[in-house]
């Protein structure tokens, strides 16, 4: 891949061909429809099945992250809170779904005394509306946090802070008990994904399949995305904002239409995740868990999809394996990475590959 | 047309009711030394800093005191920082092209670029990425940049900083073929024989006024800015 | 002439008119025989002589209270007999001899009528051996039980009872108890004029639970029929209210005070480091943790070498945890900040990173539990000050220490020439190495200094909050506010940005609860930075 990825730097090659040619993401979009057709036909354990659904859904999160950091140079440590958004509104949908077809209440509502789902429930058992009321509250809430910050110019480390106030505020609120969206306890039991019974093989190999091939789509489309015009003023708004605006574009609405955007991925990525942890609940909020996302992007290779793709796997399969192997070693594991990737490997592991440290504002433009 | 221009940060008074007037297809420079409040006009014309009070016109409609940075670029007013800024993660092309700015249709834009490319003599270069280029390229991206969008008034903030004696005599030479009768280019720099090559006329700013206001010959033989630049 | 003689005169008489008054309250010496014979009596008899040593209660000397006391003991247990003359007191129902009550000589039970204690005579009884037991207890405990069985009936007790009961008692809650009782006695007693002292006497010390007992008695008959009693009650209770709502109102700004003292001193050196570097310590929650840990070492290490001097654990910890926590932050910028030069981005990665390796290796090494801190005497309890506010010793000790940090912090960046330079390196860092001046080694004794008053943090706040490795992350969040708000490397805007975002924190939580205020901080926060966007002092650089 190293080769591959050498000639495509040094290659004349005009706008046109370098928008299609990117052997990374072609190889990892191959990898994702070919895990989808094994899964579909071997049977592997339903356990590596969903592990594997799970990272596919971090990697969509992970590559909406590097979409604003990498290729707009804006670092958002509260993105956990799209991807919760989405979760939230997803178990919602199961939760309303399930009462529609089997007539019992979900638990949270039995214990606060409620007789029945609160009013601003309704409609969700219908999935559409469910999958379009996810992605738009998403994207508005992107929208109102963006306006305000990015017309009055807040930047750089401003903004990560106050994105991560924003998540930590969002968890808080999520923690009451008289939200009617489970409190501190969430909301889990999901009953039935459209008509199959939750944890059975076909649902736990379908959402799987459902995640891969999600994350291949989100990938070709970003990939689209960052070769066209656009791309290119958003590499342009990253590396000086200013001297874009001096040539005439408005970068307050480049920036707010890309940040929309990939929260709306971020929320996509909870509702692919959350029915296949079958819970949801305000930890998802924890700031902590925002900072990682933007961890798994840097370890992997931060203005590049591919990189965060590769970060989120590596990452969250280290952690999936370790959680049960070595609990106590994790935390400093993760760190020593962190600090490796940082001091070391400013591009990510992906140098690694090149086998050359690449400069830094090389990054992404390819 | 800058009218009584003046600007201060806190207790510090950059720029105190300056005035000078440039007119389309005049080749302005303004000299000074350092802290004299030349870098700050710029800022105020494209529109970074408000000043205190006073005024600046673009022509005899648009006040660029009163606009923002969004509008000004729209009137066509175009400037190249002290430090080159050129986008590096794209080709020599793709910055260009972003030059064009968001008003000219696509279909216009390969010859845009072509015809600057051929001014500022980039040709070569077109597919590297500007990151890569020399410091004197660099210079003369951003030029090209800025002239992609055919402005009225074009603001060089030292074009030659940094430059080679040869790479100066070109800038020099392009500079000179940059001129329009439709344009107006204000120039700052410090090297004298890069303003003498390239100037109509010269405005000496010093602790934030003006000084003299002439053509360069008048300026090397006036007794105050040669007492304000030590006798160069 | 005979004017002065004839009211020298009248004086004379006034005086021992007064006497006359005084007299019988004074030569209220107790009647033990007729006690004695009072009980031995029938019912009233027995009713007659437990009220009278009621009444007089407040007065009686205290061995007439004893003796009274006996007698009532052996009647309500059946081991008082009365032969012809006086009393004896049995040891046991049916003893076959006794003690005389008078003279405690031995009598032995003959002809004696042993006295019945009626259930119509037992409440009296009962009261009256509560009030002996209250005003002669030997221990909190019998005084208390006495209370308990006065407080049934304590219409029928008066005043003084209650008064003498409470000035002589020195154990604190009693007196407590027994001060409520009679200020609620004579607030309901049925002399209007000992109504309406009471009320004042209520409204003098005020307090929420005088407010309260005054709004209650608004619902009195007495409140609508007499118009002194509600003239009286009025003016009670608007002294009252307004003393309580300025109380309450102290200990709100006092509140605000201390947590905005905590909250500056965890973003001081946050402000300090991202001035000067523009980097955003993600740690600082941790070294804030690693100040309050290294003080509870200081703790352990009086406790085990000077424990006599353990109460100055406090004190000691403070240059120690600022040492310490320095050293740490030293040692990170020296390892890894320093590579990261001009890459904040990557620095606030970083320091997440070591704020993580910092909470987990706590929590291994030392575990998870709470740490117990002993509190010493100077920052326990409080002083009253006024109504209900109590000026607490250990917020005290916050706040000065904040102040005194921003003193030396201040002394510290205008007065040194290590100051100087930090001054320099934030305000132009490029010119300031021109100039030659270390700016590596500046970066690396500021980020000691900021580091170093997290310590310091750590250490005031032992006395308030709990201490576990997990503790950082409830200040991060604020102590970010508080830079973001006061504006970069500005150590007044950070002050003002903590006074001001500590104060709206305390103000709003009693209205809306704890996540509410700080939902409207934080947007409070955005809205602001809409129109100012490097925040209130920012240090304006000149490009």
């Amino acid at each position: 891949m190293s080769g591959a990825v050498q000639t495509a730097l040094a290659s004349p090659a005009g706008p046109a061909r370098r928008a299609v040619r990117d052997p990374l993401i072609a190889s990892l979009v191959g990898l994702c429809l070919a895990a989808a057709a094994v899964l579909v036909v071997a049977s592997p354990a339903p356990y590596l099945v969903n592990a594997l659904g799970q990272l596919a859904a971090f990697a969509i999160l992970a590559v909406s992250l590097d979409l604003v950091w990498g290729y707009l140079g804006i670092l958002s440590l509260g993105h956990g809170l799209f991807f919760a958004i989405g979760g939230y509104v997803c178990a919602m949908h199961l939760l309303a779904d399930g009462v529609a077809a089997t007539g019992v209440l979900p638990d949270f509502v039995q214990f606060m005394g409620w007789k029945s789902l609160p009013a601003y429930w309704a409609g969700l058992d219908h999935s559409a509306y469910a999958f379009v009321l996810a992605l738009a509250l998403a994207g508005l809430v992107a929208f109102v946090f963006g306006l305000a910050s990015f017309r009055s110019r807040v930047n750089g480390v401003y903004f990560s802070i106050i994105s991560q106030a924003l998540v930590y505020v969002a968890m808080l609120l999520m923690y009451r008990n008289d939200t009617g969206l489970g409190g501190n306890n969430g909301m889990t039991g999901f009953p039935l994904l459209f008509g199959w019974p939750m944890g059975s093989p076909g649902a736990i190999t379908g959402l799987a399949v459902a995640a891969l091939l999600m994350l291949a789509a989100v990938l070709a489309g970003t990939r689209l995305l960052i070769g066209s015009a656009v791309g290119r003023r958003m590499l342009a708004c990253r590396d000086d904002e200013t001297r874009l605006r001096t040539l005439g574009y408005s970068t307050t609405r480049l920036k707010l239409g890309i940040w929309c955007l990939s929260a709306m991925i971020a929320a996509l990525a909870g509702i692919l995740y959350v029915p296949q942890v079958g819970i949801i609940n305000p930890r998802v909020l924890a700031p902590d868990l925002s900072i990682e996302i933007a961890v798994w992007v840097a370890i992997g290779g931060l203005g590049r999809l591919g990189g965060a793709v590769i970060g989120a796997i590596l990452v969250n399969g280290l952690k999936f394996w370790l959680s049960a192997a070595m609990p106590e070693a994790w935390p400093f594991i993760l760190s020593g990475l962190v600090l490796l990737v940082v001091l070391v490997l400013p591009n990510g592991l992906l140098d690694l590959v090149a086998l050359r440290p690449r400069p830094t504002w090389l990054r992404g433009a390819r | 047309m800058i009218d009584a221009l003046t600007v201060a940060f806190g207790r510090f008074t950059a720029l105190e009711s300056v005035s000078l007037a440039v007119d389309a297809g005049e080749v302005r420079a303004v000299i000074g030394p350092n802290g004299a409040g030349k870098t700050t006009l710029l800022d105020v014309i494209s529109g970074i800093t408000k000043p205190v009070s006073g005024r600046v016109m673009l022509g005899d409609r648009i006040d660029l005191t009163q606009s923002s940075e969004a509008e000004i670029a729209k009137a066509g007013v175009r400037r190249k920082f002290q430090k080159p800024s050129v986008f590096p993660a794209l080709t020599v092309r793709e910055n260009l092209e972003i030059g064009c700015g968001p008003a000219l249709p696509a279909r216009d834009r390969p010859n845009r670029i072509a015809s600057v490319l051929g001014e500022i003599g980039l040709g070569p270069r077109t597919e590297v990425l500007a990151g890569s280029l020399a410091h004197g390229e660099k210079q003369w991206l951003e030029i090209g940049m800025v002239l992609a969008a055919e402005p009225a008034l074009l603001l060089l903030d030292e074009p030659v900083a940094g430059l080679s004696d040869s790479e100066t005599a070109h800038t020099a030479a392009l500079i000179r073929a940059l001129r329009r009768p439709d344009r107006a280019i204000l120039v700052i720099e410090h090297d004298m024989g890069f303003v003498e090559a390239i100037a109509d006329r010269v405005t000496v700013l010093h602790e934030g006024r003006t000084l003299y206001e002439g053509s360069m010959a008048g300026a090397r033989g006036d007794a105050r800015v040669i007492e304000v630049f030590l006798g160069r | 002439m005979a004017d002065p003689k004839r009211s020298l005169l009248r004086a004379v008489l006034a005086l021992c008119w007064l006497g006359l008054w005084a007299v019988p309250s004074s030569a209220a010496a107790f009647d033990r025989a007729a006690f004695a014979q009072d009980l031995c009596g029938d019912g009233a008899a027995q009713v007659r002589g437990a009220e009278d040593l009621v009444k007089a209660g407040g007065v009686l000397p205290a061995d007439d209270l004893a003796y009274a006391g006996r007698l009532l003991g052996a009647l309500a247990e059946r081991r008082l007999t009365c032969p012809a003359d006086g009393a004896l007191l049995l040891d046991r129902p049916g003893a076959p001899e006794g003690h005389d009550a008078l003279t405690s000589a031995v009598r032995p039970v003959a002809d004696a009528r042993a006295p019945v204690l009626g259930l119509r005579q037992r409440a009296a009884v009962e009261t009256a051996r509560g009030v002996v037991a209250l005003l002669t207890g030997p221990d909190p405990a019998t005084r208390g039980a006495g209370l308990s069985v006065v407080e049934r009936r304590v219409a029928t007790v008066p005043a003084a009872v209650l008064d003498r009961a409470r000035d002589a008692e020195t154990d604190a809650g009693l007196k407590a108890t027994i001060a409520g009782l009679a200020q609620a006695a004579a607030l309901s007693s049925p002399d209007p004029a000992r109504r309406r002292a009471a009320i004042a006497a209520v409204a003098a010390s005020p307090s929420g639970a005088a407010e309260a007992r005054l709004t209650a008695l608004k619902s009195d008959p007495a409140y609508t029929a007499d118009p002194a009693f509600r003239a009286a009650l009025d003016a009670g209770l608007s002294r009252v209210t307004r003393a309580v709502t300025i109380g309450d109102g102290l200990a709100v700004l006092y509140n605000g005070l201390s947590f905005a003292s905590i909250l500056f001193m965890a973003a001081a050196g946050l402000a300090i480091i991202f001035g000067l570097m523009g980097v955003i310590n993600l740690a600082q929650g941790e070294f804030i943790m690693l100040g309050a840990y290294a003080t509870y070492g200081v703790q352990e290490a009086f406790r085990r070498l000077a424990p006599g001097l353990l109460d100055l654990y406090l004190v000691a910890a403070i240059p120690v945890a600022f040492l310490a926590v320095a050293l740490v932050g030293i040692v990170v910028e020296a390892l890894i900040l320093r590579h990261l030069y001009r890459r904040p981005l990557m620095s606030l990665l970083a320091t997440w990173a070591v704020s993580l390796f910092l909470v987990n290796l706590v929590r291994v090494t030392v575990g998870t539990q709470n740490l117990q801190f002993i509190m010493p005497a100077y920052v326990s309890g409080g002083v009253p000050l006024y109504a209900d506010f109590v000026v607490t010793w250990n917020r005290l000790f916050a706040i000065g220490f904040a102040a005194a940090t921003v003193v030396l912090t201040l002394l510290i960046l205008r007065r040194t020439p290590l100051g100087l330079d930090i001054r320099a390196v934030t305000q132009n860092r490029d010119m300031a190495a021109c100039l030659g001046l270390p700016t590596r080694r500046v970066d690396r004794l500021a980020f000691g200094l900021g580091s170093g008053l997290a310590g310091l943090a750590g250490v005031a706040l032992c006395p308030i909050y709990s201490v576990n490795p997990g503790m950082g992350s409830g200040f991060i969040v604020d102590s970010f506010m508080v830079v973001v708000l006061g504006g970069v490397g500005s150590l007044l805007g950070t002050l003002v940005a903590a006074l001001g975002i500590g104060g709206a924190n305390v103000l709003i939580e009693p209205i809306s609860g704890a996540v509410a205020a700080k939902v409207i901080v934080l947007v409070g926060i955005i809205l602001f930075l809409q129109r100012r966007p490097e925040g209130l002092f920012a240090v304006r650089r000149r490009r």
